[in-house]
């Protein structure tokens, strides 16, 4: 059986037939090219593959294609606003806070929700927000730093 | 293989498909639970149904004798930030807040949570301690299961296979009762291995030294989120004290029955449940708590 799904991703409307047992993080990298959503465990517990989902920020790989049918998804893809990198770009790159860069746009995606919600958040508001991401890379510090001073902007 | 997906829009729709599908059906709400065990093809369905937009299981009231309704479909960011259901049960929201991170809790659903019967999920025993009461519905409309007798085997549940659980009423507390979580958890941010915790209810005597009431539950040490009346019957109308807890640690040991898995043994958790569960009572009975938030250290 397939479906038809309209997916709203990154202002642009997706009408699609999918199996109704396609995840979102399937559809957004095969399908329709947007591969800087990464999948990695599969099982909600890495975070690489985070995106929104009417603002909120959800595990792509747990998203069946029929529960986001309608609703607003935003990508890493839909941060640069122009070809100009958001502000929380442009400070994990000022900071340093990517490495090998696999887990990057899970967390850019994690703070931007963060950020929406609570423009200033504390640093212990910040660990709270990033706690189910995870980096193998930097140590977190550097992250930290980087959402920090994104803050207010 | 072939699935069909029901997007149920009233309970009517998913009754009706669950009694075509004859027990072939997978209930989907959040999909949070669901979905790992399709990812990991542990579970291939082939009729999914979505409740989650299913109006009449959303909402959080509290009705005029002071029971609390929850939506079965109720996320666990919902609980976490409801002001009813701090009020009323304070536990359960700082217990919702912990549920893994903020992924989970923005599609996790109460409900779902509950009818997993996951023996380490922290709303099932939140509501064995506070003696809540499933809400089932089915062809022949709906039915009420005392939650002590909801959890039946191992990810198995009373409810039959064409009933689905429409909501959770919790009890108002009598006068006077306090509540605490209490969680150890491997990862704080990952909850479906290696998860003790315990919930506690309590009322204290009157001159504040006894237990005279305590209703608990404990998760991640038996096949499904379980109750000791053994253990309550220990501290009911004691006075915390090491001999007590010295008491209840060997209570555990003897009744609980964890499973072993690649982290921890089960004689491991046992220790761990009795050491929660001491903390989590004290920290109901008068404050006294060594951990962050639900989280012990």
């Amino acid at each position: 059986m397939t479906m038809d799904v309209t997916l709203n991703i990154n202002g642009a409307r997706h009408e699609l037939a999918v199996k109704p047992t396609e995840t979102v993080v399937g559809i957004l990298r095969d399908r329709l090219g947007l591969t800087g959503t990464h999948k990695d465990c599969s099982m909600g517990v890495c975070g690489a593959c985070t995106v929104l989902l009417n603002g909120q920020p959800v595990s792509s790989c747990l998203l069946l294609a029929p529960q986001a049918d309608g609703q607003e998804i935003r990508t890493i893809e839909g941060l640069e606003q122009d070809g100009k990198l958001s502000p929380l770009q442009e400070a994990f790159l000022t900071f340093g806070a990517v490495q090998c860069g696999y887990c990057t746009p899970g967390f850019l995606m994690t703070a931007t929700a963060l950020l929406e919600e609570n423009p200033k958040p504390s640093r212990a508001e910040v660990i709270e927000a990033l706690k189910g991401n995870l980096c193998r890379c930097t140590g977190y510090k550097k992250i930290i730093e980087a959402v920090e001073s994104a803050s207010g902007q | 293989m072939s699935c069909q997906y029901t997007q149920a829009v009233a309970v009517e729709d998913a009754i009706e498909a669950l009694i075509a599908a004859k027990g072939e059906a997978h209930i989907i709400a959040g999909g949070v639970a669901l979905v790992i065990l399709m990812n990991e093809k542990l579970v291939e369905p082939t009729w999914l149904i979505d409740i989650s937009r299913i109006g009449a299981l959303h909402g959080i009231d509290q009705l005029p004798d002071g029971t609390v309704r929850i939506g079965a479909a109720v996320t666990h960011r919902e609980v976490a930030e409801s002001e009813i259901i701090a009020q009323a049960f304070p536990m359960v929201p700082e217990m919702a807040a912990e549920i893994a991170c903020g992924r989970i809790m923005n599609k996790g659903t109460i409900g779902g949570n509950i009818c997993l019967a996951d023996p380490q999920g922290d709303p099932p025993i939140a509501m064995l301690a506070l003696d809540a009461t499933m809400r089932a519905v089915g062809p022949n409309g709906t039915r009420d299961i005392p939650v002590r007798e909801f959890f039946v085997d191992l990810y198995t549940t009373a409810l039959q296979e064409d009933e689905l659980l429409q909501e959770i009423l919790v009890p108002p507390m009598k006068e006077g009762s306090t509540t605490a979580f209490g969680k150890y958890a491997a990862r704080r941010a990952m909850d479906y291995t290696s998860t003790i915790s315990v919930a506690v209810r309590l009322i204290r005597s009157a001159d504040n030294k006894q237990i005279e009431e305590i209703a608990l539950g404990f998760g991640g040490v038996g096949q499904t989120p379980v109750y000791s009346k053994e253990v309550e019957d220990i501290l009911t109308g004691a006075a915390p004290s090491e001999a007590l807890f010295n008491q209840v640690h060997e209570k555990i040991s003897e009744v609980l029955e964890p499973i072993d898995d690649h982290l921890y043994s089960a004689n491991y958790k046992r220790h761990v449940s009795a050491v929660t569960l001491r903390r989590t009572v004290m920290k109901a009975f008068d404050g006294t708590w060594e951990g962050e938030g639900v989280l012990i250290r």
